[in-house]
């Protein structure tokens, strides 16, 4: 890129002008979550009916429901007297969630817009000197999902995944005493990629088995709450609107980029090459394809979207390590993917291992939504082992990034110092680079420096919970913040690093060139380059 | 308060009438009212009641679109809601003059289920759960886990023993502190007005039902034991036979199976 870019050319007041109206856009990001959409997930915790399943063997084909005709045979509590004369054994236990649960006298329903569900199990457990409370207490449940639409009958419930599943209790057990609730962690339960019918029905049963030492070292149990996590209506629906908006957009300022490119009478450069690519993960992740999920089931959008979100990653983080290199300035001709193997090694690493990870937790989802990868000691070792891998490139990504950034830094000093031997062209050259290089690294930091700031102060406040109203949903507003932030930053890089038009004129006039070795050759300055290079020797 | 002097007697919802308005009324007034809550907010979890929670948000106007654009209220805050209207109704559908001890008793109720509900509340545990990208945390999500019940009443059991003694304001309108060197009054404390009568001897105008026929513990030196619940009186020893379940199995709901033994205990009870 020896030729200007938009960023050098451009008059200092159509620049402030360009800076003004991206923060303007930037503050509005955050105002439309803050202000106009509601807090982006929203939490329903419903207590499990415990019904009786006093009929019917160990086919355990029937669906148990809590409400509607044919309801089960329920308990509000275990000491209930008919536990003990009916001789109800755990077997013919079922722990029912539907939900949603009614409100306001009215039986909701799921909404599409609310795209998909997560949900957590609490147990609440206690402790009786009479029943045995293991050290390593494991459960063992056999879960059921099923779902029912608006317009079927009460029983009609079909079945969504079925699985019996192991979970290592994790509990805190202060006193042993009778009666001392047992504190324990939540256990992650089922992960459910669409949200697409009306009503789901979960049926838990515990089957006891003494032989194989199943379920017999829990404690008693009093009671199961369902934790359900699903995305709020109105946020997707502000979040997919600004997706809707925002692709367009950003394709628009891709073919006004390539266009230019193209225009230029050298083929594209390496920088350029990434800039597109840079801008088309993200165009592809503006893609809204959420609008298809409210027609068609699509239970693979949590995988897609983290796969689009993983994609966009792996390319920005190779875009800073090329810019970096690109700008170095010392006299290395670069300009090829190849010789940043080591750096772009790094990232593509890191990435697998992520990905690897996905496919073992969201990508097994799609066939069993009650597997976690952490629900076993194995299984999360092997996740740890991912993260940890993953953790490790990231690190020697940043080494790999800071020593380049620091390298190129020092260049960028030694290079000020010589700006007044060297002559006009030259100067211009290095002060255009020197220019571009501290305006990315500028930009870059204070979004970087943004979205840490805001993530910790969601990570700190969110633990407090508030019990006033409060009118500006601080979650809502980081993440369209942020992900406008970021769509503002490549909008931003493409516009200001797109070849200029007026400097092209200029400088080609005087030098067809745009390679650094190619200037070095010129005889006008080689003597300077012999400077420089004593100057970088001694 | 097994092991008090003070025998609450009837201290369910509507029967609070513990005449004297010492601490003890103060504690009764709260766990009823903390119960309220607790119950109701269970019963949303369950979907039970059909008119839990959903209006945290004023924009859309439907219930429908309220539900979607913006999900429900939590239960707490029904239960805690509900509990305002149906257990404070009861003080404040009368009418007192100033300084009487009418409105001393209506005030300190109305500030004692405050700080049952607030004994609820306002000690929630916050559980969260991770479910951004790849099930990092850039998305958690967190929520109000009521602890149960036995948690909040030990707690309250704590406000008992810290409770502070209040009486009018020079207007007679509110309730201060009686002793500016006692702490100020915060709304999670129990307040009363006088101080406890004598719960050694029934007295039917102070609320007292006596300790007589009480069971104690022999060989406690607390409240429970014998010495201080019988009020130096000395105890009576009875020797009764009990049939228990013992030798039971059981597991994490029911039991399994049970073998009933006999077993001679002795039982002790305040003259």
């Amino acid at each position: 890129m020896a030729e200007g870019v938009v960023l050098e050319t451009l008059s200092n007041r159509k620049l402030v002008y360009l800076t003004m109206s991206l923060l303007l856009l930037q503050i509005t990001f955050y105002l439309i979550g803050g202000l106009i959409a509601p807090a982006p997930t929203n939490v329903q915790n419903i207590l499990g009916t415990k019904c009786l399943d006093t009929g019917g063997g160990r086919a355990w084909t029937k669906w148990h429901y809590s409400r509607g005709e044919g309801r089960c045979e329920f308990v509000d509590e275990f000491n209930d007297p008919r536990i003990m004369m009916d001789h109800i054994s755990t077997n013919e236990i079922v722990f029912v969630f539907q939900f949603p649960t009614p409100r306001g006298g009215h039986e909701l329903d799921m909404s599409r817009w609310f795209q998909n569900i997560i949900s957590v199990l609490q147990l609440d457990v206690e402790y009786n000197p009479d029943v045995q409370f293991d050290d390593n207490p494991v459960i063992t449940m056999d879960a059921r999902l099923g779902y029912k639409n608006k317009h079927d009958n009460h029983s009609d419930w079909t079945e969504i995944a079925r699985s019996t599943e192991i979970r290592d209790l994790k509990c805190n057990l202060a006193k042993r005493e009778l009666g001392q609730p047992i504190e324990c962690d939540l256990l992650p339960f089922f992960e459910l990629g669409s949200c697409h019918h009306d009503y789901y029905l979960i049926n838990i049963r515990l089957p006891v088995d003494e032989k194989r030492m199943m379920n017999t070292g829990i404690g008693v149990l009093n009671n199961i709450y369902m934790i359900a996590i699903h995305p709020n209506g109105g946020f997707s629906k502000v979040w997919l609107s600004l997706k809707t908006c925002l692709f367009p957009t950003m394709l628009a300022v891709l073919i006004w980029f390539w266009h230019r490119v193209v225009q230029l009478p050298r083929p594209s450069n390496l920088l350029e090459r990434m800039l597109l690519a840079l801008g088309l993960t993200m165009a592809f992740l503006n893609l809204p394809v959420e609008w298809f999920t409210l027609w068609i089931y699509m239970p693979y959008m949590l995988l897609f979207s983290d796969i689009r979100q993983g994609i966009f990653h792996t390319v920005l983080l190779s875009f800073w390590i090329i810019f970096t290199g690109e700008h170095m300035m010392d006299q290395v001709q670069r300009n090829r993917l190849v010789l940043y193997w080591k750096h772009l090694g790094a990232v593509a690493f890191g990435c697998i291992c992520l990905f690897v990870f996905e496919l073992c937790e969201r990508g097994v989802q799609l066939t069993n939504p009650f597997y976690s990868i952490w629900a076993t000691t194995s299984g999360s070792k092997l996740g740890y082992a991912f993260v940890i891998l993953a953790s490790v490139a990231a690190c020697v990504y940043f080494v790999f990034l800071c020593v380049m950034v620091g390298r190129a830094l020092i260049n960028i000093y030694s290079k000020r110092s010589l700006l007044a031997t060297m002559s006009k062209a030259r100067r211009k050259y290095y002060k255009g680079l020197i220019y571009r290089f501290n305006f990315l690294m500028m930009m870059t930091v204070v979004c970087a420096a943004i979205t840490v700031i805001f993530f910790i102060i969601g990570q700190v406040s969110e633990g407090q919970w508030k019990w006033n109203e409060n009118s500006l949903e601080y979650n809502s507003a980081f993440l369209t913040g942020v992900y406008g932030m970021w769509n503002v930053y490549v909008c931003c890089l493409l516009i200001l690093y797109a070849p200029s038009h007026k400097t092209k004129a200029v400088i080609t006039g005087r030098f067809p060139l745009h390679h650094k070795h190619v200037i070095c050759a010129i005889t006008l300055c080689h003597q300077n380059v012999v400077l420089e290079k004593e100057i970088w020797f001694r | 308060m097994v092991e008090s002097r003070f025998e609450c007697f009837l201290c369910s919802l509507r029967t609070v009438n513990i005449l004297l308005p010492s601490r003890e009324a103060a504690y009764a007034h709260g766990i009823a009212t903390a119960g309220v809550v607790f119950a109701v907010s269970q019963a949303c979890r369950e979907g039970y009641l059909t008119n839990c929670g959903c209006s945290r948000k004023k924009r859309p106007n439907s219930l429908h679109r309220d539900w979607i654009w913006g999900g429900c209220g939590d239960n707490i805050e029904y239960g805690y809601r509900f509990a305002q209207g149906f257990v404070d109704i009861r003080e404040r559908e009368k009418n007192h003059p100033r300084r009487s001890p009418g409105l001393a008793r209506t005030l300190m109720n109305l500030h004692n289920n405050e700080a049952g509900r607030r004994a609820l509340y306002s000690h929630p545990e916050i559980a969260c759960k991770c479910h951004g990208v790849s099930g990092s945390c850039s998305l958690k999500t967190c929520w109000n886990q009521l602890a149960s019940f036995r948690v909040t009443g030990e707690r309250l059991r704590q406000r008992y023993d810290s409770s502070v003694r209040v009486r009018f304001n020079r207007r007679g309108t509110k309730l201060i502190r009686a002793n500016s060197r006692f702490r100020k009054v915060h709304k999670e404390d129990f307040v009363y007005l006088e101080e406890s009568p004598d719960y050694c001897v029934p007295n039917p105008e102070t609320g007292s039902l006596g300790t007589v026929g009480r069971r104690c513990d022999k060989n406690s030196d607390d409240m429970g034991g014998c010495r201080l619940m019988c009020c130096d009186r000395g105890y009576k020893t009875r020797k009764a036979k009990l049939s228990e379940r013992c030798h039971c199995k059981f597991h994490w709901c029911c039991f399994v199976k049970c073998k009933v033994c006999e077993r001679i205990i002795y039982i002790h009870t305040c003259k």
